[in-house]
């Protein structure tokens, strides 16, 4: 059976009321493709954005969250609840990424195609200060990436950073205070 | 300072949304791998080589186990072949012992008169 490709709406993460999503969970684990075309559909923003983010470039987030719903899809009978949805997609995107950085050898620039985003302008800031700030993002070391990114990003407490990442909250606080140090003081104007 | 490059960050680290494409991509990819892997749940060899490490390790000890159960048959077949050998020789020496009385009983009966005459000639 294949899915058609429809343009009509479908909630994303923030909009999505918890029903749905454990409706549409519920359905996916049995095997409806439509529900876990609905699945992909609310959290491909949260996957592609931490990957993008983390990986720095369009290429590479784009194979990272293909492989993440790959994945998911091979391990949906497992998931028990959207919020344990939720969690593990930011644990694995996370983690996978984390391991591709650290087979890398350097960190590849981004480019200004990937930096078209967009949501500079709709909040009034300056888009090339955001885009300088996410390019000082990309030299972190992976880990305190993810967890500025989690924190940031995704609103996530340190407790909970600390659960996605398999960290202690005291480590995970030590990466915030020490990557905010150091963006601070990169991001300092003469 | 420390919150003014917190919310800045805030704001540069909003979540993005991948190309209408890529996600169409995607889900055809997803689904593609769902129907492929329903399929090979429905072939029976999907199965086998799922328990593929159990069926190479049943038919090695098989292999093994019939190789044990050869050699035994080999070994009860050499035995009874030493054993019949062993009657055919006992019986061919007992024939030859009958056949050495029998020759030894013919010379002691004629040997008297034989030796009688000889010296008289």
């Amino acid at each position: 059976m294949t899915i058609g490709w429809t343009t009509a709406h479908v909630p994303t993460l923030n909009e999505a009321p918890q029903i749905f999503l454990e409706e549409q969970l519920a359905r996916a684990r049995s095997g409806e493709p439509a529900a876990l075309k609905s699945l992909i559909q609310a959290h491909r923003r949260l996957v592609y954005s931490l990957a993008l983010r983390m990986l720095g470039t369009r290429d590479l987030a784009e194979d990272l969250t293909q492989d993440v719903f790959m994945q998911l899809h091979a391990k949906l009978k497992t998931i028990e609840s959207p919020g344990h949805l939720t969690f593990w997609l930011r644990k694995v995107t996370t983690h996978r990424a984390i391991d591709q950085l650290r087979r890398r050898t350097r960190v590849p620039m981004t480019s200004l195609q990937d930096e078209h985003e967009g949501s500079a302008v709709e909040d009034g800031g300056d888009p090339l200060w955001q885009r300088h700030l996410r390019l000082l993002l990309l030299d972190l070391a992976a880990p305190a990436r993810a967890v500025v990114l989690l924190r940031f990003q995704e609103d996530l407490d340190p407790g909970d950073i600390a659960r996605t990442l398999g960290m202690s909250v005291n480590t995970v606080k030590s990466h915030l205070k020490r990557s905010l140090e150091t963006l601070r003081q990169r991001t300092i104007r003469p | 300072m420390s919150h003014d490059i917190e919310s800045k960050l805030r704001t540069a680290l909003r979540p993005v949304t991948p190309s209408d494409e890529f996600t169409q991509r995607l889900v055809a990819q997803i689904t593609a791998q769902g129907a492929a892997s329903a399929a090979a749940r429905r072939r029976p060899l999907a199965g086998a080589r799922r328990y593929g490490w159990w069926v190479s390790a049943g038919l090695a000890a098989s292999l093994v186990i019939a190789i044990g159960v050869q050699r035994h048959i080999q070994e009860d077949r050499d035995r009874e072949n030493g054993a019949e050998a062993r009657r055919e020789v006992v019986e061919a020496l007992r024939m030859t012992s009958q056949k050495l009385d029998l020759a030894y009983e013919a010379v002691k009966s004629q040997s008297p008169e034989a030796g009688a005459e000889q010296p008289r000639a």
